[in-house]
């Protein structure tokens, strides 16, 4: 790899390292799996940086995927689902930050702290019941019918939280959210 | 966007929440359904911004060179330079929407004031008002330079209107590629910039190339075959078909 490629990486890794480290770490809980998954996903990213379109989507987005996808397959390979479950039921040290607690890691980057702000705010204005949905989805790696058991509600209430909630953020978000191309 | 049933299934989707059996079906339909891919997309974003409500946690220092460390023995199979280029964009593409949308607006005044000093020869506008054209920013991970490219696809000419873009040194030119995905650069000319930083230049696109990408190097006098150099700038076309 060229020097001006490792810089190049070096300058991915600055610019999102701590969001990926954060969301690794809100699904894998342990120290030592949440940077094994971080070095996993910056690798994939940078083995499939020939397939990244920015027309088509957000670094922000793809990075977010990878490491989820990667996180979530860990948990899985290590067993763990149910010790991630009863993470992702508290709203302590990991999951979505309160609102309070978001203010507390100020970000030097103006963007990113106010991005941060309308992500936890618009978390916050979803009814308890979809919050809890997206949760369980987003950090649980938790399928449909997964959550419809784990909340013992029917499956076509859970369907329509989710979609609900994830329209949503989505509304919500929309000022942060560039249009795509298909 | 045509509502139909398949698009409540984009939301699920995107965060992973599909159940197999309806997953594999959905997967099926993206395949066709562009409206349906946009949506996912869109979702995908919501999921990537989510990432930044997460509750706060500082990664350890020495995580970094962890990282470049592991991702150097995973070295792509494709050209490096592809790679590199594609990651220069990706870096991009993290500023964020509302900076990229404010250097666009800055980019475009300071392209009108570049315009207004042209003298206007007809070659010129009659490339630039042509329908057939498509546009690309090319921008450096720095401030300066920026460079606007327009391509005529009707006659393949490329009209390059470049920013603070410094006179190359002395027995150095620039060099403009066009980068196919999954093949060697293919060069479209060599240019100089203009004491006021500001050329603007017209080259002429090989034919039957169609890019995706588009680079600047700077090359010896007379250019290279291949690029030398690492580009300097970068951007991708993005096709308005
Ligand atoms: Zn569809």
């Amino acid at each position: 790899m060229a020097a001006g490629d490792e810089r190049a990486l070096g300058e991915l890794y600055d610019r999102h390292g701590s969001t990926v480290y954060a969301l690794a770490r809100a699904i894998v809980g342990e120290r030592a799996d949440t940077e094994e998954v971080v070095a996993d996903a910056f690798g994939q990213a940078w083995r499939t940086a020939g397939q990244f379109d920015p027309a088509r989507g957000s670094v922000t987005a793809w990075l977010a995927t990878i490491t989820r996808t990667r996180a979530l397959d860990l948990v899985r390979a290590r067993g763990r689902r149910s010790k991630v479950l009863a993470r992702a039921a508290q709203e302590s040290d990991a999951g979505f930050a309160t609102p309070l607690a978001s203010s507390d890691a100020p970000d030097r980057d103006v963007e990113r702290q106010e991005t941060r702000q309308l992500v936890t705010r618009s978390l916050g204005e979803l009814p308890e019941a979809q919050r809890r949905v997206i949760e369980l989805a987003y950090f649980g790696g938790l399928s449909h019918s997964e959550i419809a058991a784990e909340l013992k509600e029917p499956l076509g209430t859970v369907k329509t939280r989710l979609r609900a909630a994830m329209e949503k953020l989505r509304d919500a978000l929309s000022p942060r959210i560039r249009q795509v191309e298909p | 966007m045509t509502e139909h049933r398949w698009t409540e299934l984009a939301a699920p989707y995107a965060l992973g929440s599909l159940d197999p059996g309806e997953r594999a079906e959905f997967e099926r339909h993206l395949e066709t359904c562009a409206s349906c891919r946009v949506e996912v997309q869109s979702f995908r974003e919501v999921s990537g911004l989510l990432a930044r409500g997460v509750a706060h946690a500082t990664p350890p220092a020495e995580l970094r060179a962890r990282v470049v460390r592991y991702a150097r023995r995973a070295r792509p199979a494709i050209l490096p330079w592809a790679v590199a280029a594609a990651v220069v964009l990706a870096i991009l593409g993290g500023f964020g929407y509302w900076r990229a949308a404010n250097e666009a607006r800055v980019l475009r005044t300071r392209f009108d004031v570049a315009q207004s000093q042209l003298d206007s020869t007809k070659y010129v506008v009659a490339a630039l008002l042509d329908s057939s054209v498509a546009i690309t920013d090319l921008a450096a991970t720095g401030k300066a330079p920026s460079m606007r490219l327009y391509w005529n696809r009707a006659r393949n000419i490329v009209v390059v209107a470049a920013f603070d873009l410094p006179p190359a040194p002395a027995g150095r030119t620039y060099q403009l590629w066009a980068i196919e995905k999954g093949r060697a650069p293919v060069s479209v000319g060599t240019f100089n910039s203009a004491p006021s930083g500001r050329p603007v230049i017209t080259l002429q696109m090989p034919a039957g190339v169609q890019p995706e990408v588009s680079a600047v190097t700077e090359e010896p006098a007379g250019g290279s075959p291949q690029p030398t150099q690492q580009p300097f700038l970068v951007g991708s076309w993005r096709s308005r078909s």
